[in-house]
């Protein structure tokens, strides 16, 4: 609150030194509020998903139950997961500035990704397949969409570690590359939370329910 | 915004980095979500199996916030913590009042869920209704 | 995939044909003459003055956030003005339209727009007014404001803050454009459903409507990310939380909200954009669609988006009332306590857009009790603006005047607001024009807040104050008009007058009607007063003083009038809430930094305004189904981001000597002046 102190003779009224600010934390900390404002969009998709799963928004298609399988959801849940951490430990290596460490958590953790991606993938394509495309129901649209939208976060992970990958290699670790790095894996991690939020939500309680 | 010449790689972010750390969020999080697959495999009543289940995401979140994210209240962290902890209650807001409005609307306009005739159905379906379903429309 | 349309379509124009040329319409055809003119003249004097280098160097290009700031602050005066235009089209119809016999004109069988087009005109003005005036004039001022307020440079990101602006200028250019080729939604601002869905739908209104709002709310997300990034990480030393000014304050709050509202905007209208396009089923009527999901998600955004726009007003009430009163603000925690209070209840009470909908009395009950909570922190804030001014010295300028202003109409529409809470009354006036009048009054704080602003920091920006004399005219008529236009507004919707009539059945309202019309004319005044008053100020130039009205409390009002475009010559030390009004008690305002240390500063770049462009050629694309052009859009926006990201230009420094130049010569170093041409700095320090 307004303390009303007098200038004394040491007030200091300019402030020469004060612009060095650390670039690298105000970079990661507005990329993690955009990760917030994005956590609100899988908000507002999973309150859809709540709202259009009834059994009066299947149209005759099929439910939960019937388009997803909880045993084949957590061998996503496990490759998601691992991608994750080989991501992870590529930071692991950062610490001790080794390129090579970084380059293969990268490596790892896209072919990681692009199994988890694929696999999605093939759910959907299976579904549609069978006449049960997103355009069935209301349901199988939100279905669609809330798979298709994870799905697309990670196409944008994994374009993201190709650019890092070159990024590396031509620039070495300067302050903008790191702090890449850094909200790539931020980036990374959250599709898994994310991921384990659908898990259990589509594949679990409401697969199995 | 001005030129700074410390290293990159001091920055704490890039040393909070562990492979404890990481190992133990993965760790964490697969035998979580394990339990909950093994739970959902039996047939427990649906608000116990309900409460299981979000005890168990919750743990694995956090796990993950805090190990993954590495989520503290150390100088470089704090804002990250803050502004996820202001944000929280907006998630469970809009998916909780949506849930609620919803389900009260359905219950309120709708006839029972599980005795709703397949929309897919001739018009005339409603001859073949069930008979709770006549039942809940003598009401 | 993809959703078939009746309408003919080509691979290279997609549904843009010809006929899409509204040319047979004589309104619009004369819309379009007096726009083309305009457009011509400036484009013309532009090129005569030989001031095209200037433009694209000093401001398309500009990452400066005082520059970016103006840019949306006529972004949205300009988007203000045609919102104003569509309510004189509006007023004018309805008090053409009255009975059975009132003629017709124009192809219309009463009044003069025909009902399609009248749906259009308020479906535009609603859209308009809140998404193209209002916020960007909100944002703008945060943008001028905040990083100066703070004590910073610039804002957290720079670049980030040139792409925000071109995004919501591409947002608008579009709505501009839906004007001339082709048509704008008849679905209402809020987008009706199952009515803007393509079976009811089939033109291009809606897909206007929506890609329009898709891209402005981007550009609203990544700016509320840049205000709190910078109010987090930027501020100066010593400006400890409570030291900041309120106006910065609410910018957080209001920046919270913009952060977190408008992806669920996103989502609602990408769960559209999919109905549209690829046939999904949404929020159709059958195979299992819900279309109060819609109104629901549309809502959660929709009302935090109400106060996202009314906090920054009572920011800058609060900057403007200490100011004028010459006393400090009354009740400072309380003030910032209630501009989170008021932000964090307005994210739980959407419902009571739609008590009608038929959710129950329980969820009746807990929306209404979450609205009228609002009134307490809304209360306080009133409470502590009146006991700033008790016994103060008050000057009322037009600053203040604006401010006055604000409190009583926030009173009005504040009120009303408690009577529409109550589910027994809101049933009964639902969708009325009471509710209309309500929101007006609400909004109204907006306009007001914006003008008030415009005039209190229009010195700061500038160099030069607005003329005081037209600035009081415009004031008064202005005022005069909002309480002409509503005041029988809320007559005619106890009355029962619904809202979006094209045809007004009952002649007895003709009388109520006569006196908005009179209002409106009246705000048509005020609109001349408004130019004349920006006229005479340019044409007079009376130079102000660094503390512009001699009463400055904060901290924008210590660095140079006009600011210079590297804000302050040394980072000022903060010791005080009210900095400047500390240092004008211990008789230290006056003292200038005299040793400079040199700045980094970043340089201009042309990646935003091309990432704006092609945002706009994509939604052009997307909305004429012209697929080439959207994929080659997106595909030069994703290649703009991965080429800037490899570009390694680090900005450049100012050196010590410039600055002692600039500060003796401060109009060089001013906004409009043209800055030196600078080489960047080319080092990247690998390890």
């Amino acid at each position: 609150m307004a303390t009303i102190a007098k200038a004394g003779p040491n007030t200091r009224l300019w402030n020469a030194e004060a612009d060095e600010h650390d670039t690298i934390s105000t970079r990661t900390f507005g990329f993690w509020l955009y990760m917030l404002s994005d956590a609100l969009i899988f908000t507002g998709i999973f309150a859809s998903y709540a709202v259009l799963s009834t059994p009066m928004n299947l149209a005759g298609g099929p439910g939960p139950a019937q388009v997803t399988n909880a045993v084949e959801g957590f061998w996503q849940t496990l490759i998601i997961l691992g991608s994750v951490f080989a991501y992870s430990q590529a930071t692991v290596a950062l610490k001790n500035g080794s390129k090579a460490g970084v380059a293969a958590g990268i490596l790892v953790a896209m072919v990681l990704g692009v199994a988890f991606v694929s696999m999605g993938w093939h759910d959907l394509a299976a579904l549609t397949a069978q006449g049960n495309g997103y355009s069935r129901s209301a349901y199988l649209s939100i279905f669609f969409t809330l798979i298709a939208t994870h799905g697309l976060h990670m196409g944008i992970g994994i374009l993201w570690m190709l650019i890092m990958l070159v990024q590396i290699v031509r620039f070495g670790f300067t302050a903008d590359v790191v702090a890449r790095l850094l909200n790539l894996r931020m980036f990374w991690q959250f599709q898994a939370t994310i991921w384990v939020i659908v898990y259990v939500y589509v594949y679990l309680l409401g697969g199995t329910a | 915004m001005s030129a700074h010449h410390s290293d990159p790689l001091q920055n704490p972010e890039v040393q909070q980095g562990s492979t404890l750390r990481f190992a133990t969020a993965f760790l964490a999080s697969v035998l979580f979500m394990g339990a909950a697959l093994l739970v959902s495999q039996h047939k427990l009543p649906f608000l116990e199996f309900a409460e299981i289940l979000v005890g168990l995401t919750f743990l694995t979140l956090a796990a993950q916030a805090t190990l993954f994210f590495g989520l503290d209240i150390s100088r470089a962290q704090i804002w990250k913590s803050v502004s996820l902890i202001l944000t929280v209650p907006l998630f469970i807001i809009s998916v909780g009042l949506t849930v609620w409005a919803f389900s009260s609307l359905y219950s309120r306009t709708m006839l029972p869920a599980n005795e709703v005739p397949s929309m897919s159905m001739p018009m005339d379906s409603n001859a073949t209704m069930s008979m709770p379903a006549q039942q809940t429309l003598l009401q | 995939m993809q959703v078939d349309l009746q309408d003919p379509w080509s691979p290279l124009f997609g549904r843009l044909t010809l006929d899409s040329i509204p040319y047979d319409n004589p309104i619009i055809v004369g819309t379009f003459l007096g726009a083309a003119t305009i457009g011509l003249i400036v484009v013309a004097a532009v090129l005569y003055y030989k001031k095209l280098p200037y433009l694209w160097r000093e401001w398309l290009t500009t990452v400066d956030h005082k520059k970016i700031g103006v840019m949306y602050i006529i972004l949205g005066l300009v988007m203000l003005f045609r919102g104003f235009v569509d309510g004189l089209m509006m007023r004018t119809q309805q008090v053409m339209a009255v009975g059975p016999d009132s003629p017709g004109v124009l192809g219309a069988q009463h009044g003069f727009l025909p009902p399609f087009h009248f749906d259009q005109v308020y479906s535009a003005h609603g859209t308009i007014m809140l998404i193209f005036a209002a916020t960007p004039i909100m944002a703008g001022l945060g943008n001028i404001i905040v990083p100066l307020q703070i004590g910073a440079r610039d804002m957290a990101y720079p670049y980030l803050n040139a792409v925000s602006l071109w995004l919501t200028t591409a947002g608008a250019a579009l709505i501009m454009l839906s004007l001339f080729v082709g048509e704008f939604s008849n679905a209402a601002w809020v987008g009706l459903m199952p009515l803007a869905e393509l079976p009811y739908n089939p033109g291009v209104g809606v897909d206007y409507w929506m890609w329009a709002i898709q891209l402005s709310s981007l550009g609203t997300t990544f700016n509320a990310i840049n205000i709190i990034a910078t109010i987090v990480k930027m501020r100066a030393p010593g400006m400890t939380w409570f030291r900041m000014p309120v106006f910065t304050w609410v910018n957080l709050s209001t920046s919270i909200i913009g952060l977190t509202a408008f992806p669920v905007l996103g989502v609602a209208l990408s769960l559209l954009t999919a109905d549209r396009y690829l046939g999904t089923d949404f929020f159709t009527v059958g195979h299992g669609g819900n279309f109060m999901l819609y109104i629901d998600l549309f809502w959660i955004w929709g009302h935090p988006e109400v106060y996202f726009l009314i906090l920054p007003p009572f920011g800058i009430f609060s900057e403007i009332v200490p100011t004028f009163s010459e006393k400090p603000l009354f009740g400072y925690l309380t003030m910032v306590a209630a501009s989170f209070a008021i932000a964090g209840i307005g994210w739980s009470v959407w419902a009571h857009h739609f008590f009608t909908m038929g959710m129950g009395p329980d969820l009746n009950g807990y929306f209404s009790s979450a609205t009228m909570l609002v009134g307490i922190p809304t209360g306080v804030k009133i409470f502590n603006w009146l006991f700033t001014m008790y016994r103060g010295r008050i000057t009322f300028t037009t600053p203040m005047l604006w401010a006055v202003m604000g409190i009583f109409l926030l009173l009005f529409g504040g009120f009303t607001g408690m009577m529409l809470s109550a589910p027994a009354i809101n049933y009964t006036v639902h969708d009325s024009v009471f509710v209309i009048a309500h929101f007006h009054c609400m909004v109204l704080v907006v306009a007001v807040g914006a003008f008030a602003a415009v005039a209190y920091w229009w010195p700061k920006v500038f160099g030069f104050k607005l003329d005081e004399r037209n600035g009081q005219f415009f004031f008064w008529t202005f005022t005069l008009a909002s309480i002409v236009v509503f005041v029988p507004m809320f007559g005619l919707g106890l009355e029962g007058e619904t809202r979006r009539l094209d045809y007004v059945f009952n002649p007895q309202w003709r009388p109520l009607l006569i006196a908005e019309e009179v209002g409106i004319v009246l705000y048509c005044i005020s609109v001349f007063y408004f130019l004349k008053m920006i006229y005479v100020s340019l044409r007079d130039r009376v130079p102000a003083g660094d503390d512009a009205w001699g009463t400055g409390r904060t901290l924008e009002w210590m660095t140079h009038t006009p600011v210079p475009f590297y804000n302050f010559a040394v980072t000022p030390q903060i010791n005080a809430l009210d900095e400047l009004a500390w240092r004008r008690e211990n008789g230290l305002d006056k003292v200038k930094p005299q040793t400079f240390v040199p700045i980094h500063m970043p340089s201009n770049t042309a990646v935003p305004v091309i990432i704006g462009a092609m945002a706009m050629a994509l939604g052009f694309g997307m909305i004429w189904r012209i697929w080439w052009m959207a994929g080659a859009a997106l595909l030069a926006i994703v290649v703009a981001v991965i080429a800037r990201s490899f570009d390694k230009n680090q900005g450049y420094i100012l050196t010590a000597e410039e600055i002692a130049k600039f500060e003796s010569k401060t109009e060089l170093a001013s906004m409009i002046a043209e800055q030196p041409k600078r080489t960047p700095l080319d080092h990247v320090e690998a390890h």
